[in-house]
């Protein structure tokens, strides 16, 4: 195709015209856009003072999804490989999506602006103007239009219409390119980007399945056979008591083991629950720590500086690493003493533990079971931390990020 | 004696029932969740009240809030509270304003109905039961006390049968001592542990429990 054929066949080409529909479609809402970009700008100027920070993140926020309007359209109309927004936890005010949404409610009003504006007056005037030739000889005696012009002079008339409307497409061009730029490197999420978002999400979709599943395995072992061993146990006991006198000594012995071995079983079970899920938790993870602190074979101190119930994957992940910690305490350290400590940060839950024994402990050693805690609590994007100098005393520090 | 039971399960619920009944207690409600308990408690003024820990909706505390409000708003009523695992916070908030007439048990003992139903008694008539389980966490944990440290171990498990809510003569037949014997040993507690002593039972108990429950309280505060 050559260079003159493109030029004469754009103003009729589909993609001018979507551009347009594109331009005209999404003016209404880029008014709103642009008032919430206003909106930031004093918010982020509010923020020296402090209380702007919230508004900053509410603008982030509704400028994260709002662009959706955009979105949709783009996509509808122009094809654009747009993406949607990926679900992400975290501070708004580090996302770059949120970001990218800003810069584009401040640039897409102006360049629609000018593209509709523009896009009407030239197909207007083009009307007019193309066809000024063919009713100048009604119009000029009949109503008086166009006095000014002679006839050949309405020829150039038509003449500059037809070199407007031929610019139009590529004016509309230009301005949906700029457009097109924008959205798709500030605002569309990165392909690695997506893929990590995805990966988030399915990874705590799985962890609180799990977490979900032990919840209920739990609950159908307390509800159902425990509650009928302890209820077999109380039959038993009644029986037992009721034998008292009445047979002898080996039948009443028959029913005394009988009573014991259900209360054994009870015994293990209860042990099985504790290892599936404790149900301290679904109290707050400092009740459950302040058990398992309670009942560390090393006398173990508990620092809880939680603010209030703390419960979730995070607090479960923690409670069996406090269990596991202490434990390696009792066997490895030769310890005297052990302190555990809780605190939390914005965005994160941490552990502490500090023993008082001969130190030297790593992920290397073996039966510590460190290298395996440490590969779940990254499974839950945490850390752990060994500081365990020779002569200890050995600290112990897990984070992990808070549900 | 009239008895409330407050469980969810109810084969648990009913074994319960039939084993006080065995025992010549009355068992005069049975509810399977904590607003019934507290109804009915204030409806039939029983004189003990046996109450799970877990019960609906959230299954978590609700007997021990349940038994906190019953012993704050009735306090001729005693309870007795039975819980699946024991949890020494559980046993501090029921200790915390006066451990008379309060017990705090694992379900499994409810197996052994001879001292179940003499610990349900004990509680009932105005002493304390408490599971040695929970002894064992309050004389655990960490022990700076100079006070328990002074102790001989024959003195520590006298101490852990007296917080556990018995009486000298169980004390005795526990440890196959003479009562002349857990007697002596008691004094000698109580001046280690600067308790002021008192010749029944009762409030002996009662102080060995509030100075555990206090000692465990404060260690956690530093």
């Amino acid at each position: 195709m050559t260079i003159a054929g493109t030029v004469l066949r754009a103003p009729f080409a589909a993609r001018t015209w979507r551009e347009l529909a594109y331009s005209w479609a999404t003016i209404v809402p880029a008014i709103p856009a642009f008032a919430l970009l206003l909106a930031s700008l004093v918010a982020g100027a509010l923020s020296l003072v402090a209380i702007g920070l919230p508004l900053l993140m509410g603008c982030l926020v509704m400028a994260r999804h709002g662009t959706s309007l955009f979105r949709r359209p783009a996509r509808g109309l122009l094809g654009w490989p747009w993406p949607p927004p990926t679900s992400r936890a975290g501070s708004a005010l580090r996302d770059r999506e949120a970001w990218g949404s800003l810069a584009f409610c401040a640039v897409k009003f102006p360049i629609t602006v000018v593209a509709c504006f523009a896009g009407t007056v030239v197909l207007f005037t083009a009307a007019v103007g193309l066809t000024s030739p063919l009713w100048w000889p009604f119009s000029h005696s009949v109503f008086g239009l166009y006095d000014s012009l002679t006839w050949p002079q309405t020829w150039l008339l038509a003449l500059q219409a037809a070199l407007v409307l031929l610019a139009l497409p590529w004016l509309v061009r230009l301005l949906v390119a700029i457009e097109k730029t924008i959205a798709l490197s500030l605002v569309a999420p990165r392909d690695e980007q997506r893929r990590i978002a995805g990966l988030e999400a399915s990874r705590r979709a799985l962890t609180e399945d799990a977490t979900a599943t032990l919840k209920r395995i739990e609950r159908d072992l307390h509800d159902g056979t425990q509650a009928r061993l302890v209820s077999l146990g109380m039959l038993l006991g009644r029986l037992d008591t009721r034998l008292d006198g009445r047979v002898d000594p080996a039948t009443r012995e028959l029913a005394a083991t009988a009573s014991r071995i259900v209360a054994e079983t009870v015994e293990d079970l209860r042990e099985i629950i504790r290892g599936v899920h404790p149900p301290a938790l679904d109290d707050g993870l400092s009740t459950a720590v302040a058990t398992l602190a309670s009942r560390s074979a090393v006398p173990a101190e508990l620092v809880d500086e939680l603010p209030g119930r703390v419960t979730g994957p995070a607090s479960t992940m923690l409670y069996f690493a406090t269990a596991e910690l202490l434990t390696n305490v009792a066997r490895h350290a030769c310890a005297t003493r052990a302190t555990v400590r809780l605190t939390e940060t914005a965005s994160t839950l941490r552990l502490t533990v500090t023993d008082d024994g001969h130190g030297g402990a790593s992920p290397a050693t073996d039966g510590t079971g460190l290298a395996g805690l440490r590969r779940r609590v990254q499974a839950l994007d945490g850390n752990l931390d060994i500081s365990s100098p020779p002569g200890g005393p050995t600290v112990i520090t897990v984070d992990v990020a808070r549900d | 004696m009239r008895a409330v039971i407050a469980e969810d399960n109810a084969l648990l619920r009913d074994g319960l029932a039939l084993l006080l009944t065995d025992n010549d207690i009355d068992v005069v409600g049975s509810v399977g969740n904590a607003t019934d308990l507290l109804d009915i408690v204030a409806a039939r003024h029983p004189d003990l009240v046996i109450a799970d820990v877990r019960m609906p909706p959230t299954h978590t505390n609700e007997g021990i809030l349940a038994a906190i409000a019953i012993r704050r708003d009735q306090p001729e009523v005693a309870v007795l509270v039975l819980s699946q695992w024991v949890e020494l916070t559980y046993a501090r908030q029921l200790l915390a304003a006066n451990p008379a007439k309060i017990g705090y048990l694992l379900k499994d003992r409810v197996m052994r109905s001879r001292d179940f139903v003499e610990a349900a008694r004990r509680v009932a008539s105005g002493g304390t039961a408490l599971d040695p389980d929970v002894v064992r966490a309050l004389l655990a944990g960490p022990s700076a006390d100079p006070g328990l440290q002074r102790l001989t171990d024959r003195e520590r498990s006298v101490l852990a049968l007296l917080a556990e809510g018995r009486s000298n003569q169980a004390i005795a037949a526990s440890l196959h001592l003479a009562i002349r014997s857990v007697e002596k040993n008691i004094a000698s507690i109580f001046t280690k542990l600067d308790l002021p002593n008192d010749s029944s039972d009762h409030r002996r108990i009662l102080a060995v429990l509030r100075y555990l429950s206090h000692r465990n309280n404060s260690s956690k505060d530093h």
